[in-house]
């Protein structure tokens, strides 16, 4: 009995001396494995970098969790002692509020969904500035008119990057067409392939995607046509095909999120409001090929030659707009939109009036296509 | 953009993409000769993926690369040979595994290889003379990797080797009635080892392929699935390595369709085209009792003096 006395004694001791040090171990629940250079490997790589910089911080994965198991692998976290859990995939939003509420005293945040709690957050890390920024570079260099566009699934998201993407492609080339091809599948190496050979037989010349490979960028140079590269750094894929693209910082969220946790602002009581919808401006997202580059080098001088008649800055060369563009995104205070109204979807229905900007509700739920884009639209309102 | 430019595109991408579907197929047709079923391919094809993009990039030599690729394919069939002849596993649950185990291994030690592009992939070949040939010179005969034109010379010798020769009668007579066979004098189980062996050579030049040519780099799960589209195919073929050539060829070309129709037809449908299609046949064959040629004994694990 004297010895689960001092057991117990010993056990509380070193409980307390662990809280008073305020370690935070954070548990990270992946949807793919961490080598799919796409958006998995992408947090993990953000990861890594949070566990090195902080010395409080103590980090664990766990990855290819199938979307429904999340809850068991959340309850072992817990039980390994995670006192913080992040979950990534859109799919992970209802076991992760399940989770939520059967442990009260865990932080939680998911990644790309829109339900909160009072231990729960949400944060996402959006594109569709960079997505525009990369239109009009495409939309500058396309010689038939035609830029092709391989897409994962068709959801708001990649409707809207698809819209922002389209919306730049046509500032610079007005006649300019956006043609898009689903696969079906955040990843799929084969069918991203055949998917960009369909557009190269059909007259493409200039490739941006959404899906978790560099496979587009590769099939795009084997052509000898430019491509934008998605999410991780491509470059190296094709050194003189890939222009440009978009690159993700989510360790600019994990920094923000962590550091307020360990200084107490974020607990476990008050995070029902907390929504990060973190872009340029924050620095959760980078216009480039690779980190700090922003045009590739090959094909600035083309990209300055290209002087443009802007109905806005008059005679401009292609990279200065990108430029001015990226710099109307920055701190402080953003200057532009790319659905800055009057914005039209394909079917002739007016979609951001004149003089408006859309609101984050619209950004997350946009449905239409704007003019421009060409091919099918599973979901496409009729009104 | 003619007619002529369709059928060109897709013969030439159902081909490419229909390669290491090719080669996946014609091994598992050997394999399920004499009688194992393997479905381990997705596992030895994405093992085969990773050891040649690993010695294709240290070496600077894709052919090492997909050598490399046969043997680790060999060997990863080797032990579904080792449980399934020698220990009698069931031989489902042994496929399973090896291709469980197949994921999980490369994606271990695959992890210092993400995010490389290959220096040097696969080169490709134009037959002289038969490249002339109007459209169809064009299609089959120009800028193709040398492994699909070893693949369909392949089919064709396996073809032959299968049904003229006597080894061809000893790995049939093997999946059809091991006892029979062992009565006649055949060594079953060397029939078996080998052509499971030889089926995991050949899904291991299937994943090389991937990782090498059509695709040259490495990223975890990058097969994604092809394994079992080859465990289709090779019912699609009736178990054999000719009518492999047009099923692979007829998969991949609507595989391909799926992409250029999207203009046209939703999308959603496109995408299940072709394994609606291989569906169908099957039924459709099915129906008709047409002889599908499925080895008797296939699955079941021959132990000597049992019938």
């Amino acid at each position: 009995m004297r010895k689960l006395a001092l057991v117990l004694a010993a056990v509380l001791l070193v409980s307390v001396v662990t809280f008073g040090a305020e370690k935070i171990k954070a548990g990270f629940v992946y949807v793919g494995p961490i080598g799919d250079l796409g958006w998995t490997y992408a947090h993990d790589y953000a990861r890594r970098i949070v566990d090195e910089e902080f010395d409080w911080l103590e980090t664990v994965y766990v990855e290819s969790v199938p979307e429904g198991q999340e809850g068991a692998i959340i309850d072992r976290l817990v039980a390994q002692g995670c006192n913080v859990i992040f979950t990534t995939s859109f799919g992970f939003m209802d076991g992760t509020l399940e989770a939520a509420m059967r442990y009260p005293d865990v932080i939680f945040a998911h990644c790309s969904g829109f339900k909160r709690y009072k231990n729960m957050a949400t944060y996402m890390a959006d594109f569709y500035q960079v997505y525009y920024l990369n239109g009009l570079i495409a939309g500058a260099l396309t010689k038939t008119g035609k830029v092709g566009y391989v897409a994962a699934h068709p959801i708001p998201e990649l409707k809207r990057h698809i819209n922002a993407f389209t919306i730049g492609v046509r500032e610079v080339n007005p006649d300019a067409e956006v043609h898009v091809r689903w696969i079906f599948s955040w990843y799929d190496p084969a069918a991203a392939k055949e998917a960009t050979e369909a557009l190269v037989a059909e007259g493409c010349d200039v490739f941006a995607f959404t899906e978790d490979s560099p496979t587009v960028v590769q099939v795009a140079a084997e052509h000898g046509l430019p491509s934008f590269a998605h999410y991780s750094p491509m470059l190296k894929f094709a050194p003189d095909y890939v222009v440009s693209g978009q690159l993700v910082h989510w360790e600019a969220i994990y920094r923000d999120f962590l550091l307020k946790v360990k200084e107490g602002i974020y607990t476990p009581e008050n995070l029902s409001h907390i929504d990060y919808w973190w872009t340029l401006p924050q620095g959760a997202v980078e216009l480039g090929a690779d980190f700090g580059v922003p045009i590739n080098p090959v094909w600035e001088d083309e990209l300055k030659a290209n002087v443009i008649d802007h109905p806005v800055f008059g005679k401009v060369s292609i990279y200065d707009l990108v430029m001015i563009r990226q710099s109307q995104f920055g701190a402080p205070g953003i200057t532009f939109d790319p659905f800055q109204g009057p914005v039209y979807d394909r079917k002739g229905n007016l979609r951001i009036p004149e003089g408006t900007w859309p609101s984050y509700e619209t950004l997350i739920t946009m449905q239409w296509a704007v003019d421009g884009v060409v091919g099918p639209w599973p979901g496409e309102p009729e009104g | 953009m003619g007619w002529e430019s369709w059928i060109i595109d897709t013969l030439k991408r159902a081909l490419a993409y229909g390669t290491p579907l090719l080669w996946g197929t014609l091994g598992e047709i050997y394999a399920e000769r004499a009688g194992v079923v393997n479905l381990g391919v997705e596992g030895m094809m994405i093992l085969g993926a990773l050891s040649a993009f690993a010695v294709a990039q240290s070496t600077g030599n894709p052919w090492l690369g997909i050598l490399a690729a046969s043997v680790v394919g060999g060997f990863a069939a080797l032990i579904h040979a080792f449980f399934s002849v020698t220990l009698r596993a069931n031989q489902y649950v042994s496929g399973l595994a090896l291709t469980i185990f197949g994921l999980g291994l490369s994606g271990l030690l695959g992890t210092s290889w993400v995010g490389i592009s290959l220096k040097n992939p696969l080169p490709k070949a134009t037959i002289p003379g038969l490249e002339r040939i109007p459209i169809l010179g064009e299609a089959l005969f120009r800028d193709h990797s040398y492994l699909t034109y070893i693949g369909i010379v392949l089919a064709v010798v396996l073809w032959f080797v299968l049904y003229k020769t006597r080894w061809g009668i000893a790995i049939r007579s093997v999946g059809e009635s091991p006892s029979t066979a062992d009565a006649m004098g055949i060594d079953v189980f060397a029939v078996q080892y080998l052509c499971v062996i030889f089926g995991g050579i050949l899904a291991g030049v299937a994943g090389g392929f991937l990782s090498v040519e059509y695709r040259p780099a490495w990223t975890e799960g990058m097969t994604a699935g092809m394994g079992w589209i080859v465990i289709a195919l090779t019912i699609f073929a009736a178990w054999d390595p000719l009518q492999a050539v047009g099923g692979v060829v007829l998969f991949g070309a609507l595989y391909h369709l799926a992409y250029r129709l999207q203009a046209w037809f939703p999308p959603e449908f496109l995408k299940l085209m072709p394994y609606a299609f291989a569906i169908l046949v099957l039924a459709v064959a099915g129906l008709r009792k047409v002889k599908r040629g499925a080895p008797a004994s296939l699955g079941v694990p021959y132990v000597r003096g049992q019938r």
